[in-house]
């Protein structure tokens, strides 16, 4: 069983009835994240938009959850070489500990960390000097251990990165309909009001 | 070693009394056992008031009805695949640490110990060992949290380029 947090995207739409982020289920933080570090990179995104509608907002919404994903496999990469590194230190330890893997991981991270407790130093001390090897060593024999894994991630980051192209082109091309139209009301009066001139001048033209 | 003729009919006749599920909320219940995250079922959207209020939203920005429905189709189709890839990533299979740290070497004189009172014979211990020893590296190749949430994440990959894919079609083609 696991807890989520659903964040409540702020809409910045002028008119909050219209938006269509209600409609649709909010992204979800884990425990340990914060929602209002969410919370800015979407505003931060929004506010350089003039005035998004809000099939704009929702697709930026989407877009920002990409960027929270993509910093969450980041630092996923980053413990699958930890978890690696526990395992080859529990291998190399020369005596089976019976509080397992576990308390092994916990201290290898306070120690990478440096935070460990002098105990925690100890026996991450111990299981190096059993396998004969250095923390340089055992990262790099990690790395190979954890590759298969890493690339995984690496194909993870990559689609959120996809993923991030569509939205934009998306959003460019609401832009630039929007922009289309904008432009067509203009030519449009421009016109009209081109032809109401030529419409008086033809009628003062006529001989009285 | 070939089955004899007794011996196989011995296993259809088995096979036939062989128990399953018999009442419709028994079978409805069961074809849901291998279910991991629902995605392959053809979602019904049309059916759902929040499908009607995305394309009347919708609507309002200038599109055509059919370019509403299809992006509002593939609004509620995306987040479906993104509430399931964090679902999958947020509930990983568990690991089971005690099978995963065991020493099997040590484990041995339990084993002995657990099926000394049947009367075996020291093949059978050995049987359980290597049984218990095969699990150990099967829970061992799946690898830790961070891996198993990995690589269950990882299966997912084709439904977002297909969820983004179509979202983007049919916002483009407005």
């Amino acid at each position: 069983m696991h807890f989520s947090i659903d964040v409540d995207v702020a809409m910045p739409v002028e008119d909050k009835s219209k938006s269509l982020l209600p409609f649709l289920s909010s992204p979800k933080l884990l425990p340990n994240e914060s929602e209002a570090e969410f919370q800015s990179g979407l505003q931060s995104l929004l506010s350089q938009l003039d005035n998004p509608s809000p099939l704009v907002v929702a697709l930026v919404s989407q877009l920002n959850e990409c960027l929270w994903w993509i910093k969450r496999h980041t630092v996923d990469k980053e413990l699958l070489l930890h978890e690696a590194m526990a395992r080859l230190l529990f291998k190399a330890g020369s005596n089976w500990m019976p509080s397992g893997n576990s308390k092994l991981s916990v201290a290898l991270e306070h120690y990478l960390d440096g935070i460990a407790h002098k105990d925690e130093a100890a026996l991450i001390e111990q299981a190096l000097t059993d396998g004969n090897l250095t923390l340089s060593d055992l990262r790099v024999r990690a790395f190979k251990d954890a590759a298969k894994y890493i690339k995984m991630v690496d194909d993870l980051i990559h689609r959120q990165h996809q993923t991030i192209r569509h939205l934009q082109r998306s959003i460019d091309s609401i832009d630039y309909k929007s922009r289309l139209i904008k432009r067509m009301d203009l030519e449009l009066a421009a016109l009209e009001s081109k032809q109401s001139v030529k419409g008086v001048l033809s009628l003062d033209d006529k001989p009285s | 070693m070939t089955i004899s003729h007794h011996r196989s009919l011995t296993n259809q006749c088995n096979a036939l009394k062989s128990t399953g599920p018999r009442s419709v909320a028994g079978k409805q219940a069961s074809s849901q056992n291998s279910r991991k995250h629902g995605l392959n079922s053809a979602p019904d959207f049309e059916s759902s008031s929040e499908y009607r209020a995305l394309v009347d939203l919708i609507a309002e920005e200038g599109f055509s009805a059919f370019v509403c429905a299809d992006i509002a189709a593939g609004l509620l189709n995306y987040r479906r695949v993104m509430d399931a890839y964090y679902d999958t990533y947020a509930s990983p299979e568990p690991v089971d640490e005690f099978l995963r740290d065991a020493n099997m070497k040590a484990s041995n004189p339990i084993f002995s110990e657990l099926l000394s009172p049947s009367g075996s014979e020291p093949q059978d211990v050995r049987d359980m060992a290597a049984f218990f020893a095969s699990m150990q590296r099967q829970e061992r190749r799946k690898g830790g949290l961070v891996s198993r949430r990995s690589s269950d994440t990882h299966k997912l990959i084709r439904y977002q380029r297909n969820g983004i894919a179509r979202l983007s079609r049919a916002v483009r083609q407005g």
